[in-house]
């Protein structure tokens, strides 16, 4: 019943976006996009985070089984899909993942490999879910899985696995799995005491969200947030120091693609699309300032175009192409700006409850 | 000639008449200016959402905030067992692996339930006694705080296990409520201890605002104070007085839950070595010295200078949220009503900051924290019994209100005091004793709908 009622809203949404990319949009009521975005975005991509997690985690056991080349590929490719979901999902970092405080136990670096290394050599029992959950942030989560997948430089092999480190990968990557089964639960339509409820539907009474506006300004904060992560952070600090062990996801070589990930996770929720084309932030910009939506779209583009003409692994890029990680910060910072400067006044004046 | 005068004089009632009719304006926007929605003046943020307790000042020149950034990192920044190449240093035995660990978005953090491991709450302990700063006696092979984790290879100083007494109580309207008492208990310790433990436990306290904290002048604070009660009103506030590590000296306690740290400085480098094992020039001793679990490592100080700058200018630098619905008129009521019960007389609404040519952004601000800095006796229910410096056992500083409507979108749950114990702002209320005694009763007096209305201000802040 209540996934017929969800296909009745994905397709009233739609219906209710006609995407024209020449002439001001008709009015889109703000809930019409909020509801969209919650369901089509956020509630979509936790959905494949979780199940991306749970194939990890399947794969992992089948590897741990019987180790092969072709299965330890497959845990890698797994994680890669599970890290490409998660990547994605962090133009919204508010909610549960940031308040159950689950963003640093699935997401901590630089990982402690030698308190990796000293629990793999004692006799923590890691079949014990509770024991999982009491290790640090830095000993869990995709960077100390990647470690174990990957290895130091990235050239592990099968048979460098230790039965410990067979029963860490399958603990993390279980963890891995109930945690991102929570956020996805609590963007879950179905549930009714999860938190897409509260951002689906503001009141004066509601303890997160007493307006629309306070929806759509906590959605635009978030982009703001994670391009001022991407410009500031994830490449602007190892830019800065010129040091490549500040790069996140290193072991894997796979921090351009979190980066793109991070900036279509910004378009995704501006244009409200995801595996559904559906209403998005656009639908709102487009209404009063056609001008602004061109600027924005024009802005993402040319941070997705910079992110790939860069040709190396980001760690050796710092030193090689410096110039053109140079220009992927500005351009972040450009669409930061615009956002900070154009969109949220724009929904702050024209948004009123 | 005549005709000059005339003129003159017209001329001359022309400029009183507009210097009147300016005094006229200046009056309003006087008026204006103490609207108290600015809550930290002109760093005020207007994001209401998951990231309101993490904006920096706004006017902040450039190096400013490159600077106010370098320290978010190095407040995110997660350390690790030493030796490493990056954020090397953690433990041996700590609380937690980053500031941000503790206070989650910048925020508060929430008490452990029954039988769940400490996440944003730590427990200090001592022996009786005084130390020669006259501050609390640390415990042989514990320390001043109690460290629950450890890396990996080492073992922590022991568990913490909590558990909740839960009691009901009536208002006078016959309505009842229900409130729950931690009792915590160090166990497994690693080894015995030589004498009793005098225990603290201090929840993780959002860190916004705190520059604008700092820069209220202390004769402004000490103006508050009232020791003796010599106006007979029952609260007395008085200051607590602390070791400065920099000046050697003994000077006014400003930060803490019972006001036992003179500045941010401090408090962040104590934070640092204590609750992470993190070695800095102002605590360069591993909080484990004297341990078994001493790494013996000659890593010390382990954490640069300029990452602990960095991350002080940050924590000065953290803008204050702007109230919301100021103009909801049980808002209005419940402000009248939170002035009338007298909650105001130590949640000091408005505070003003010192003139600081050094950082304009903070200099000559009026900011509305809801506190006074000063120590208040909050009776037996709320006691640690355990002095800390001039703080008794009983006593404990009033901490700012602003921002506390917005712990639930922030922080995701409503627990507040010391502890954590109390799951509600009602409950908060309720667990006032000591000099807020007279003040709760009045509350409690209320009926369900003045009551809400208190409820419905203080989420306004």
């Amino acid at each position: 019943m209540n996934k017929y009622v969800l296909t009745l809203l994905v397709v009233s949404s739609l219906v209710a976006c006609k995407k024209s990319t020449t002439s001001t949009a008709s009015k889109v009521e703000p809930s019409t996009i909020v509801a969209a975005i919650a369901t089509n975005v956020n509630q979509a991509i936790y959905a494949d985070l979780a199940v991306e997690a749970d194939s990890l985690h399947a794969t992992v056991q089948l590897f741990v089984a019987n180790p092969s080349v072709e299965l330890l590929e497959k845990c890698r490719f797994y994680w890669k899909k599970a890290r490409a979901a998660w990547e994605q999902s962090e133009g919204f970092l508010y909610g549960p993942v940031a308040t159950d405080n689950i963003d640093p136990r699935i997401d901590s670096w630089p990982v402690d490999y030698q308190a990796i290394d000293v629990e793999l050599a004692g006799n923590l029992d890691f079949t014990v879910d509770a024991n999982i959950d009491a290790l640090d942030d830095a000993l869990k989560g995709f960077h100390p899985i990647e470690y174990l997948l990957w290895g130091v430089n990235g050239a592990v092999n099968v048979a460098d696995f230790t039965p410990r480190q067979f029963e860490f990968l399958l603990a993390l990557t279980k963890n891995l799995k109930i945690l991102t089964g929570q956020l996805a639960t609590q963007w879950e339509t179905a549930n009714n005491t999860a938190y897409i409820h509260s951002f689906t539907s503001p009141t004066t009474n509601n303890p997160f969200y007493p307006t629309y506006r306070s929806v759509f300004e906590e959605m635009v904060n978030a982009l703001i947030g994670i391009c001022d992560e991407l410009a500031a952070g994830k490449i602007g600090e190892p830019l800065l120091l010129q040091d490549p062990s500040l790069e996140e996801s290193r072991y894997s070589s796979n921090s351009m693609t979190d980066f793109k990930n991070n900036i279509i996770s910004v378009q995704n929720v501006y244009l409200g699309k995801y595996a559904i084309n559906g209403c998005g932030l656009e639908d709102f910009v487009r209404q009063y300032n056609l001008s602004l939506d061109n600027e924005i779209k024009t802005a993402i583009a040319l941070c997705l175009a910079r992110m790939n003409a860069i040709t190396v692994p980001f760690g050796l890029a710092l030193s090689t192409q410096t110039q053109q990680v140079s220009q992927i910060v500005a351009a972040v910072e450009d669409l930061e700006d615009i956002l900070q400067l154009k969109l949220l006044p724009l929904i702050q004046t024209k948004i009123t409850n | 000639m005549k005709q000059r005068t005339l003129l003159f004089s017209v001329f001359i009632g022309l400029v009183v008449m507009l210097i009147i009719s300016s005094c006229r304006k200046h009056q309003q926007e006087a008026f204006v200016e103490d609207q108290d929605w600015l809550a930290g003046g002109g760093q005020t943020t207007f994001i209401q959402g998951n990231g309101a307790f993490g904006q920096p000042f706004q006017g902040m020149t450039p190096a400013q905030n490159w600077l106010h950034e370098i320290g978010d990192k190095g407040f995110e920044a997660i350390f690790v067992s030493a030796p490493a190449p990056k954020n090397s240093g953690l433990g041996p035995i700590f609380n937690a692996v980053s500031c941000a660990a503790c206070h989650i978005s910048d925020g508060r953090g929430k008490a452990p339930a029954a039988g769940e491991p400490l996440q944003s709450l730590l427990i200090r302990v001592s022996k009786a006694g005084e130390d020669a700063t006259g501050g609390p006696m640390e415990m042989p092979l514990f320390g001043g705080q109690f460290q629950q984790k450890a890396v990996a290879g080492n073992v922590p100083e022991g568990d913490v296990s909590i558990i909740y007494a839960y009691q009901t109580g009536l208002f006078f309207d016959g309505d009842s409520f229900e409130l729950r008492t931690p009792t915590i208990s160090l166990i497994n310790l690693y080894q015995n201890a030589s004498d009793p433990f005098l225990m603290s436990p201090r929840i993780a306290p959002p860190v916004f605002g705190l520059g604008l904290l700092e820069a209220i002048p202390e004769w402004m604070l000490l103006a508050n104070a009232d020791p003796t009660d010599a106006n007979n009103d029952g609260i007395s506030g008085r200051a607590n007085y602390v070791w400065d590590l920099l000046l050697h000296k003994t000077v006014l306690g400003r930060f803490g839950w019972k006001a036992n740290t003179p500045n941010l400085m401090q408090q962040i480098a104590a934070a640092f070595n204590q609750d992470m094992g993190i070695t800095n020039t102002l605590f360069p001793t591993e909080s484990s010295w004297g341990q078994t679990q001493y790494d013996q490592l000659n890593d010390d100080v382990e954490l640069a200078d300029s990452i602990l700058h960095a991350v002080a200018f940050y924590m000065r630098s953290l803008a204050v949220p702007a109230r919301r619905n100021v103009k909801d008129p049980e808002v209005i009521r419940g402000q009248q009503l939170f002035n009338a019960i007298d909650c105001a007389k130590c949640h000091t609404p408005k505070q003003k900051t010192k003139v600081d040519v050094v950082f304009p952004a903070i200099s000559n601000q009026k900011i509305f924290p809801y506190t006074d800095l000063l120590l208040h006796d909050m009776g037996a229910g709320l006691a640690d019994n355990r002095a800390d410096f001039l703080a008794s056992g009983s006593e404990w500083r009033t901490p700012p209100l602003w921002g506390i409507g917005l712990t639930e979108v922030v922080n995701g749950h409503t627990n507040f005091l010391h502890d954590g114990r109390a799951r509600s702002l009602l409950e908060a209320i309720l667990w006032h004793g000591g000099e807020g005694e007279t003040s709760k009763n009045k509350f409690k007096q209320l009926s369900k709908s003045d009551r809400q209305a208190v409820i419905k201000f203080l989420k306004s802040l």
